[in-house]
Formats: structure tokens, C-alpha cells, sequence
């Protein structure tokens, strides 16, 4: 075989099994979603037949219009990718000395640690998140805390539980592995002898990290954040356990088209909007990480 | 080797997966805890047979699901409004009146109602209402009534409760209690009333704690929160967890005065049924007195059924919640399903409520 | 070892604790003589017990178990190819599969593939599940495994390529060790994601088919009692022995470049 067709051949033998997954397993059957959004609701609930009793092809836009004209869904918008920000900033935040703890370590304890990590992930989702309702009970310590501190300065004492506070805490601890991991496996191939070098040099640890670590992490550092925004910017569980009555995310709107309203056009309508904008903003994070590599070279 | 683990892989899980079972099975699709263990048990033994249970925790999941087109359930157990969509929507298998005899047993008032006249395709089974749950010692202690619904949209009373309440996360359910309180039927479609039931729940809603329908009864429980807008079947639940955890208090059913809904939740056969003859058989089961009663001994629950008033438990029968004297049945109602236009409607207000300061 | 300083120390200890009081908080009260998960009222092994006799929690469990390990095997997998894929070779359209299952919500992804099960008249059953968790974690795998390569120079590869060694020897032992740790942390995520997931479980299980989150979410509006943090506490160790048995039994599958 010659040089070229045995390139061709290895390209096509890496991208095609994930390719022709992904197409049969999810390309299609969100086509018919996607289709969807053009379609009508039945009375009863599900979509009304494609084709009516007239023999004509019922399709329509009167999702996108109704979208379009009811301003309230941008805002539950906005305030959906306020809380995904925070959350991918604090997870940043809490990860990363995380992931370089585990990263520096010796082979023997790294494995363990980074299993640590992830252990407590493999309880359910629904006790985690009760386990936080106790946390941040207004008879638990932390309440407590919180309110006799507020007291000492005269403030009114503030709900932990049933609050916006209480969203992000649980949003950062659900996603914090997905920062980490991300994270680990980057650092992990950092080469020490890099920082030594800076540190004869003569830069100090803060200059070591900034002009050198932080740098050859990023590409770790968008992963992860593309791990936690995206995901974030759609959950509904959260806010419907512990949230306050103005925590409505998109998420839990998306829902209720499905369940509770029974409109799958509109809800297909608000799904795609919300793809689209985390794909956007995917790329746009992606492409401006190519320009600064590029500028950095 | 990649082709050869993958295959591998779905051949352990084919062979985990395929069934080895010697007996008929019944698939029934039912809420968690709606049916005693016992009463599965006996029923096996008497049908000889495999009851396998999967569950769903809202009507709307149910729905979804089977408008998305699943198959392989026996029997579901939808409340009234979900049952007329099925109807509406064909989903349901009619049932043979010859092989349920025991349907005799049900009280009249339940039967022949308006979403399915003449009881083609339901049997009732268990019934709760959404009424008020209160801390009693609190509720005293604030001076609060507990028989109204003003005591959850007044802003007069709210203050004292204030972050201390819970209303249900459901657009269908909090849009009655207002309605109700305002002096509408719950069933009221007029758009303008609509609009002042909307007014009267934003006014109120700075003073809750949360919209839920899942913790909060938990919470309710422990004493985090006093009063809350919720199910008889959990509030019932929640005072037995109380005294069983030696709590102070009591956990109380109001119900209010001008009146509340009435969820009845029924027994019916899916059209693609794999078994619809072992489904009959359990449905006229689950008719009889003795077996229907236990339901209501476990959870509380209301029992459209005159044979299983005996093997009640009495303190149960003294609860105006779970079985309601004359003068409240009459201002019970059961919801109904809307159309596509008001269900529109509604989740525009619903969602303009939830996104407001 | 190298010599970390103190700061990095106490910030990683905090963000340990982060994950870990919630975690007591589950096994602690796994032993609470109370039905809700509120408050402590005593020491009790009766939701142990119970759980020894609930013969369809413990199925769910196993299913869980089984499903989490098919679907984090296979996806890790196809989510390193497309990974490499996507690190190695211009692509337009594999990307954009990679980052969509992951933007779109879980209803809208779980509806759909029932639709489309149906519309094929696909029995529901543990493989549709197993077949639906394939498809959202391979992007999770591919996006960590791309990371890792990241910045990654390819002479190794080629080195190995230019000494005559075929492709997929190549990939095996050279390409592979390199991105091992990568691998690794997908799968660890795959298998995370799979186990808890519950929408679009929900919506692609058969009539008679339960997974442990399935059975959990159920009891989410009458009381989830502390058998759940049983069952959880259990599977918790049983995947960390069967992980740690894993490594035993083939390290170099965890070996990664460096170690000798």
C-alpha cells in the first residue's frame, strides 16, 4: 500500500467508528427533534402527525415566533449563563490546586488521589444533593455561623437553604471532576524541568505559575471549562430541589415544555437555542484560544 | 482488538441483559410506594405470576413517555386529567366490564365521571387531596388559621411565616389553589381570572421559601419549614416520620375552606398491553375491599372503595382530608385536562410568575 | 518528589474537604434510625438489612454497575479515536458531534432517542440504555483525551512511523502511553456520568428495566430513605475495589510515560 493510501486509510480508521456512533445514535434521532420545532403540538400531548387529514404537510414557525416574542425567555437565559459562569469560575478556582496536588505527585499516590476525586461522584446525585440540604439547614452549623455573624453587625439573617447560594454550591460540587480531570490529565505532562530552569532563572513561584504554568495549561483549563459551562447552563435538578422561587433556569423551563405544558415544538425551539448558543460559545472560546497560542509562538 | 473488546462488551451485557424467566409477568407502571408490598406478594401468589414494577414520580413523565411512543407497560396509574390526554390520545385499551366484577364494590360517586363516561377505560384506585400542611405548635404559637388559603397568599400572614413556606412546584396545582381562594372553580378557563390568580401568587410569592415538590416535606418534617402547600398522602407521611422521630410537634392537614382539589388516580390497561388478561385480573384485585385497604393504611391515602371502609384503620376514616364529610366532597374538584391553547397560556403566565423579582 | 509549597497544600485540602463533608454526611446517615435523610436521630444497621432483602434495589444497583461499565468501555474507545481524530486532522463535522450531545438538554436528547428506538422498533431494555450512555460520554472522553494532546508533538509518533513500526503498533506503544492519564480521566468521567444518570435513562429503559437512579428519582416526592445512602455507600467501595483490582491486575494499562 502505498505511503499516502495508508494515511488515508489510518485517518479513516480513527475518525469513522466515533463518527458513524455518533451520526446513527445521536444525529438522528435530534434530526427528528429538530424537525420537531417545526412541527405542532397534539392536543393531547407528543406532536401532531406530519402530515394532516387535508393531505398537507403541517409545518410551521409559530415556535420560533413565539420565542422570539416573549422577551421573559431571554432573560431566564441570561441568568442561566450568569450562574454557569460562576460556577466554571469557582470550579477553576477549587480545581485547579486540586489537579496540581495530584499532578505533582509521586505515581504511587496519584492514582489514589485523583480516585479520590472522583469517589464521591459514584453516590447518587439525589443524596449528595440532600446531604447539602442538611449543610445548609437554618438549624445546622453553618447557618449558624453565617446568621450570628450577620447578627453581630445588625443584618437580618439570610436563608443558605432554598437560595441562589444554595444552586451555586451544589452547581460547583457537581462539576467540580469535570474541571479536575481535565486539568490533571494537562498538568500531568508538564515538564518540571521547565519550572527549575525559571526558578535559576530567578522568577519567583507566582511568576513560575503565571508565565509558565498557567499558559501550558490552558488548552486543560478550556476543556474543563467547556466540561462545566455547557453542561451547567442546562440543568434543572438543582434549582428544583433546593432552589429559591426565583431560581428558574432555562433547564427547568426546557422541562416543562416537555412535562408539564406538553408543547415539544416550543421546547425543541428552546433546546436549539440553547445548543446553538453553548456551541457558539464553545467555539468562540476555542478560537480565541487558537489566536492567543498562535500570538504567544 | 477494539472490535473485538466492543463486541465482547455488548455480548455480556446481551446475556446479562436477557431475561430467564419461568413465570407470566405483569408490567405495571405505577408511582413509587402506591402499592403495598403485601398486596404485590399476594397477588403473585394468587395469579402465579411476576409482578415487575418500574415507576415514575409525576403524571407528565408518564405521559411523555408513552407519547414518545414506549411500549411494554400492562397497567398504569394515571390521575383523572392524565387519564383523559390517554384517552384523547388513544393510548388506552378498553376494559372487558365482564372480567372485573368487583368493580361493584367502588362508591358511585367515583365512577361514570365526565372524562370517562361509563367507566370504559378506568377504575378508580386511590385518591389524595393538595391541601395545607401545617406545624401545629407554630401555626399556634404565630396565631395563623390553618382552613384557609389565605393563610399561604395574604401577605397579612405571610409575614409571620416568612421563608418558612413551601408551595408546590406546579403550574396546574397552585393556579387552583388560587383560583379557588379568589371563589373560582379550579377548572376555570377564563383568561382574565387567569390573570388575578397570577396576581395573587406574585403578590405572595416574595414570602416563600421555595417552589418544590420534592424536599419538601423532608423539610417540613424537621421543623425548617412550618406551613406548606402540598399532597395529603405526604403530610399524613410527614407526621408519622415526626412522632416517630419524637418531634415536638404534630404535622397537621388543613383543609381549606373553599375547598380543594381532589386527584383520584385510576387503574387502566395501556393498547399495546403485552398482557391484558393478567392486567384484568390484577385490576379486579386490587377492587377487592381487603386489598385496596391496605394502600391506605401504609400511606394515608383516600379509598374510593365501600368494601375496603372495614379493614380501614379507624383514625384514618376521621381525617377530612383523606375521607371528606358531605359538605366538603362537594367543594372538591378534580382537574381537568386542558387544551393545547390554555396549556400555552399557562405556562406563559407560569413562566412570567417564576422569572419575576 | 518534588517539593510543593504549603499554600498548595492547604488550598487542595480545602477543596477535599469541599467534596468530602457532604460525602460523611451520605455514609454517616446511611446508619440513621430515621425514613428521611434530615436529620440524625440514632445509630441503626436496618437500611442495611432492608437493602439485603430489596432484591430490586440491589438489581438496580447491579444494572447501574453493568451498564456504567459497558458504556464508560466502549465510549472510552470511540472518544479516544475521535480525540486523536480531532487533534490530528482538520475536521468539521466530527467536532461539532462531539460538543452537541453534551450543549443538548437531556429531555430533548432522551425523547429523541426514544422516537428514534421506536421508529426502529428497537426492544427498550438495558442495551437502549447502554447504546443511549455511549452516545453522551464519548464527547466527555474526546474533549479530555484532545486536551492532553494538546501541544503534543507528533515527532515521537513519527519517529516510531519512520523506524517501520505499523500504525497500530505505533498508536499502542507510543501514542498510547502518552495519552494514558487523558484516557484514563475520560473513562473515570464516562463512568461517572453513566451510573447517575437519569433523564435519559428515563426515557430509553424498557418496561421491566431499572437502574439504580431510576429507582432513587422515584422516591424523590414520598421520602428517600437512608437505604438509598446504603446502596450508594456500598456501590461507592465496590467500585473503588474493582478499580483497584483492575490496576493490579494489568498495570501497565496505568502505567503512563515516565514511569519506569
Amino acid at each position: 500500500m502505498t505511503a499516502r493510501a495508508s494515511k488515508r486509510l489510518a485517518r479513516w480508521a480513527v475518525t469513522a467508528p466515533p463518527l458513524l456512533y455518533l451520526l446513527v445514535f445521536f444525529a438522528a434521532p435530534t434530526l427528528i427533534m429538530v424537525l420537531a420545532s417545526f412541527r405542532s403540538p397534539a392536543e393531547f400531548g407528543g406532536l401532531a402527525p406530519l402530515v394532516d387529514e387535508a393531505g398537507k404537510l403541517d409545518l410551521n414557525v409559530d415556535s420560533y415566533v413565539r420565542f422570539v416574542t416573549e422577551p421573559v425567555f431571554m432573560r431566564v437565559f441570561a441568568k442561566s449563563a450568569g450562574y454557569a459562569t460562576v460556577t466554571t469560575l469557582f470550579c477553576l478556582l477549587l480545581a485547579y490546586p486540586l489537579a496540581t496536588l495530584i499532578a505533582s505527585s509521586g505515581r504511587k499516590y496519584r492514582d489514589l488521589l485523583l480516585l479520590l476525586v472522583i469517589l464521591p461522584f459514584w453516590s447518587n446525585f439525589l443524596i449528595r444533593i440532600y446531604a447539602w440540604m442538611i449543610i445548609l439547614g437554618p438549624n445546622a452549623a453553618l447557618a449558624k455561623l453565617v446568621n450570628g455573624t450577620l447578627a453581630l453587625f445588625g443584618a437580618p439573617p439570610v436563608p443558605l437553604l432554598f437560595s441562589g447560594f444554595a444552586v451555586l454550591v451544589c452547581l460547583v460540587y457537581v462539576h467540580l471532576p469535570f474541571m479536575v480531570l481535565p486539568l490533571y490529565a494537562n498538568l500531568e505532562k508538564h515538564d518540571q524541568a521547565l519550572l527549575d530552569a525559571a526558578q535559576d532563572l530567578g522568577a519567583n513561584a507566582w511568576q513560575r505559575f503565571w508565565r509558565i504554568t498557567f499558559p501550558l495549561s490552558l488548552p486543560g483549563v478550556y476543556a474543563g471549562a467547556a466540561l462545566v459551562f455547557i453542561p451547567a447552563l442546562g440543568i434543572f435538578a438543582i434549582p428544583d430541589i433546593l432552589g429559591g422561587p426565583e431560581d428558574t433556569l432555562i433547564g427547568n423551563l426546557i422541562k416543562q415544555q416537555f412535562l408539564e405544558t406538553r408543547d415539544w415544538p416550543f421546547g425543541s425551539v428552546l433546546s436549539i437555542v440553547l445548543t446553538v448558543a453553548a456551541l457558539v460559545l464553545a467555539g468562540s472560546a476555542a478560537w480565541v484560544a487558537r489566536r492567543g497560542a498562535r500570538r504567544d509562538a | 482488538m477494539t472490535a473485538r473488546l466492543v463486541a465482547a462488551a455488548f455480548a455480556a451485557l446481551f446475556a446479562f441483559a436477557a431475561p430467564a424467566h419461568a413465570r407470566d409477568e405483569l408490567h405495571l407502571y405505577n408511582w413509587n410506594n402506591y402499592i403495598a408490598p403485601e398486596t404485590v406478594k399476594r397477588f403473585e401468589s394468587v395469579c402465579q405470576c411476576d409482578v415487575v414494577q418500574t415507576y415514575y414520580s409525576d403524571n407528565e413523565e408518564l405521559l411523555a413517555k408513552l407519547a414518545a411512543g414506549a411500549t411494554g407497560y400492562d397497567v398504569l396509574v394515571p390521575t383523572s386529567n392524565a387519564v383523559q390526554a390517554l384517552i384523547r390520545g388513544g393510548q388506552l385499551k378498553p376494559l372487558d366490564k365482564t372480567a372485573i366484577p368487583n368493580i361493584r364494590n367502588i362508591d358511585p360517586a367515583y365512577l361514570n365521571t365526565p372524562f370517562d363516561p361509563g367507566n370504559q377505560y378506568s377504575v378508580p384506585y386511590a385518591m389524595s387531596t393538595t391541601i395545607l400542611g401545617y406545624n401545629d405548635v407554630k401555626m399556634k404559637e404565630l396565631g395563623l388559621p390553618t382552613d384557609t388559603w389565605a393563610v399561604i397568599f395574604e401577605p397579612k400572614y405571610l409575614e409571620k411565616v416568612k421563608g418558612r413556606v413551601t408551595v408546590l412546584d406546579s403550574a396546574n396545582e397552585l393556579f387552583a389553589a388560587a383560583l379557588k381562594y379568589l371563589g373560582y372553580s379550579a377548572n376555570d378557563v377564563d383568561p382574565k381570572h387567569w390573570d388575578a390568580a397570577a396576581a395573587v401568587i406574585r403578590k405572595a410569592k416574595p414570602y416563600w421559601a421555595a417552589f418544590n415538590a420534592s424536599s419538601y416535606i423532608k423539610e417540613l418534617t424537621v421543623g425548617n419549614i412550618w406551613l406548606v402547600h402540598g399532597y395529603s398522602n405526604d403530610i399524613f407521611q410527614a407526621n408519622q416520620d415526626a412522632q416517630a422521630a419524637g418531634r415536638p410537634f404534630h404535622i397537621l392537614q388543613g383543609v381549606p375552606k373553599e375547598g380543594a382539589v381532589l386527584a383520584v388516580d385510576n387503574m387502566v390497561i395501556h393498547k399495546n398491553a403485552p398482557r391484558p388478561d393478567l392486567a384484568l385480573k390484577f385490576i379486579n384485585f386490587m377492587l377487592d375491599g381487603r386489598n385496596s385497604a391496605e394502600l391506605t393504611n401504609l400511606i394515608g391515602s383516600g379509598n374510593p372503595n365501600m368494601d375496603a371502609m372495614k379493614y380501614i384503620k379507624p383514625a384514618l376514616l376521621e381525617l377530612p382530608a383523606v375521607f371528606p364529610p358531605p359538605a366538603l366532597k362537594a367543594k372538591l374538584e378534580q382537574l381537568k385536562d386542558l387544551t393545547i391553547a390554555q396549556r400555552r397560556l399557562r405556562n406563559k403566565l407560569w413562566t412570567e410568575i417564576k422569572a419575576s423579582k | 518528589m518534588r517539593r510543593r509549597s504549603p499554600w498548595l497544600w492547604a488550598a487542595a485540602i480545602v477543596a477535599y474537604a469541599f467534596l468530602y463533608v457532604p460525602l460523611l454526611i451520605v455514609v454517616v446517615y446511611s446508619f440513621n434510625d430515621s425514613r428521611l435523610n434530615a436529620e440524625w436521630v440514632g445509630f441503626t444497621l436496618d437500611w442495611y438489612r432492608t437493602l439485603a432483602h430489596d432484591e430490586q434495589m440491589l438489581r438496580a444497583a447491579g444494572n447501574s454497575l453493568v451498564i456504567g461499565i459497558v458504556a464508560s468501555g466502549v465510549s472510552t474507545v470511540l472518544g479516544t479515536m475521535a480525540g486523536l481524530a480531532m487533534h490530528r486532522y482538520r475536521l468539521r463535522l466530527l467536532p461539532i458531534l462531539i460538543f452537541a450531545p453534551i450543549a443538548i438538554p437531556e429531555i430533548l436528547t432522551g425523547v429523541s432517542l426514544l422516537i428514534f428506538f421506536v421508529l426502529l422498533n428497537f426492544t427498550l431494555g438495558l442495551v437502549s440504555v447502554a447504546l443511549a450512555h455511549i452516545a453522551f460520554c464519548i464527547g466527555f472522553v474526546a474533549i479530555v483525551v484532545r486536551a492532553r494532546l494538546a501541544g503534543m508533538d507528533e515527532t515521537l509518533t513519527e519517529a516510531a512511523r519512520d523506524c517501520g513500526a505499523s500504525p497500530a503498533n505505533a498508536f499502542r506503544y507510543v501514542t498510547l502511553p502518552l495519552i494514558m492519564p487523558g484516557v484514563i480521566a475520560g473513562a473515570l468521567m464516562a463512568f461517572t456520568l453513566s451510573i447517575d444518570d437519569f433523564v435519559i435513562t428515563f426515557f430509553t429503559a424498557g418496561a421491566g428495566t431499572v437502574t439504580l437512579p431510576l429507582a432513587i428519582y422515584s422516591m424523590i416526592k414520598i421520602a428517600v430513605t437512608p437505604e438509598v445512602n446504603a446502596v450508594s455507600t456500598l456501590l461507592m467501595l465496590l467500585t473503588l475495589l474493582l478499580i483497584i483490582a483492575a490496576a493490579r491486575l494489568s498495570p501497565s494499562l496505568f502505567r503512563s510515560q515516565g514511569d519506569h
